[in-house]
């Protein structure tokens, strides 16, 4: 063959393969994904994390973080045990704010979103009701209720009642708001950022920049002797970008029943936990995990009582703890606020159960197995779901529940 | 969903602000401002949230709202066109 010709196949080539990482990233970071995908990769992830680690949850990183906090002002006496870059749950928690950063940047998204004076308001509030909420519940809308459902502990089941209780009364007290307050304080500060017209184009750059200083992070954790934590980072950053592209938000989910009867994400949340315990179950019964494992939350009071205030918390912030972490990597400041509110008020309420002993009036973990026996509990687990599934849709047909 | 062309030439009846207000807040005014409207009327909402341009498309579609379009702004926000069938 010529030279030239073949340098001309060359340039067809390249052509090629960059129309074709155009279209993969329009197909990945462009297009918006059903809630339900992004539910299915989210348990496959929860489950790797189970294998790789143990039990994924987000409160207890906020409870490391706030311990920390109150530690270095002086008022604990001693350190908490982990670092933050050596505690699981607050390392994959870190991975799943820059996972979000990433995915947003790749879909530019990215923008620093201003808000109203009230609402700012509104995330510390929510955020430091979602920080009482899920200490008393032992996990928040993760830890307390899809991990917990997850690894077959019947206080999730409780946990999701106080929850949608809680996620209606927030919406009656929003509803109240948008009727009685009407102050300056909810007129939006927005001007156009107009910082360079360049900068969305450059995003995706950014974003593939944001992904290889990950790989390097995960590389450092494994030559420093912690792959463990390097995993869970890494693992986090999916997380972060599988929940922002599918825009996957639980307080969403408990919310739209209510608000406009919608059902879409909670059934996403549904088809999601129905593979979470599918693994789950595959792990323990084979001893691959030890069956016991997350089985701690308190049934039913603590459940029940954290629900409610963790439900209500995160109507207020406008994302619940997963949602507060992927939303403030997007860029919402309303929902770093939120995140402030959870870690200061989460390790007091967590240190005050603890040392005065109402943690045991709360309740303990009921591993419904052990009630049940593995095949009548996962039967009834997914009697369970599909029973839900049904109620929601009727409700998005006759929306006998929607509050206004 | 496309942005359409002659978006710009629409006069509204009713023009919802929303900027720098983030989920549920948005579509929450929406619901509630679509529903004491006219038949026929034109609502045009202005947002900054991303989630919105799902959200409301969304949800005029389930509800039996047409969905007119929506289209950036040179200033940093979306609008969104709302008509009441």
């Amino acid at each position: 063959m010529p030279i030239a010709e073949e340098g001309e196949d060359m340039t067809e080539q390249a052509s090629f393969i960059k129309g074709e990482i155009e279209k993969a990233h329009r197909t990945v970071f462009l297009t918006p994904w059903p809630a339900w995908v992004s539910g299915v990769f989210l348990a496959f992830l929860a489950l790797l994390i189970f294998m790789w680690w143990q039990t994924w949850g987000i409160a207890g990183g906020f409870t490391n973080w706030g311990d920390w906090f109150f530690y270095r002002l002086g008022l604990y006496e001693s350190a908490p045990q982990q670092g933050v870059l050596l505690n699981g749950w607050s390392v994959s928690n870190i991975g799943l704010l820059v996972g979000a950063f990433g995915s947003a940047l790749m879909s530019r998204q990215f923008a620093v979103h201003r808000a109203p004076r009230l609402e700012y308001g509104k995330g510390l509030v929510g955020g430091g009701l979602m920080g009482v909420g899920s200490a008393i519940a032992a996990g928040c809308n993760v830890g307390g209720f899809y991990s917990a459902l997850g690894m077959l502990d019947l206080g999730g089941v409780i946990m999701m009642i106080g929850l949608f209780a809680g996620a209606y009364l927030g919406l009656r007290y929003l509803l109240w708001e948008m009727e009685h307050v009407r102050s300056a304080a909810q007129s939006a500060p927005h001007r156009g950022s107009g910082s360079g017209r360049d900068w969305s184009r450059a995003a995706p750059y950014l974003g593939v920049l944001v992904f290889l200083l990950v790989l390097l992070a995960f590389q450092a954790y494994s030559w420093l002797g912690h792959t463990q934590m390097g995993g869970l980072l890494f693992f986090g950053f999916l997380i972060g970008l599988v929940m922002h592209r599918g825009r996957f938000c639980f307080a969403n989910a408990f919310r739209e029943p209510f608000m406009t009867g919608d059902s879409t994400m909670m059934r996403g949340v549904m088809v999601s936990l129905m593979i979470y315990v599918l693994g789950v179950a595959a792990m323990k019964w084979a001893y691959i995990q030890p069956p016991g494992a997350g089985v701690i939350h308190p049934f039913w009071m603590g459940s029940l009582i954290g629900g409610v205030i963790f439900g209500f918390g995160m109507l207020l912030a406008g994302g619940c703890a997963s949602g507060s972490l992927w939303r403030a990597g997007e860029g919402h400041l309303k929902l770093w606020l939120a995140l402030g509110g959870f870690f200061l008020t989460n390790s007091p309420t967590t240190r005050l159960l603890d040392q005065s002993g109402f943690r045991e009036l709360l309740g303990g973990g009921v591993f419904i197995p052990e009630i049940a026996t593995w095949q009548g509990g996962l039967v009834l687990f997914y009697l369970f779901s599909a029973g839900i599934m049904l109620l929601l849709v009727w409700n998005e047909q006759t929306e006998k529940f929607t509050a206004f | 969903m496309p942005e359409q062309e002659n978006l710009q030439n629409i006069q509204a009846d009713h023009v919802l602000d929303t900027k720098g207000l983030s989920c549920p807040m948005p579509l929450l005014k929406v619901k509630k401002t679509l529903k004491t409207m006219k038949k026929g009327q034109v609502l045009e909402v202005h947002g900054t949230d991303p989630g919105s341009k799902n959200d409301i498309p969304n949800y005029c579609k389930k509800h039996g709202y047409q969905f007119l379009g929506y289209e950036d702004n040179p200033e940093n926000y979306t609008r969104y066109l709302i008509q009441i069938e």
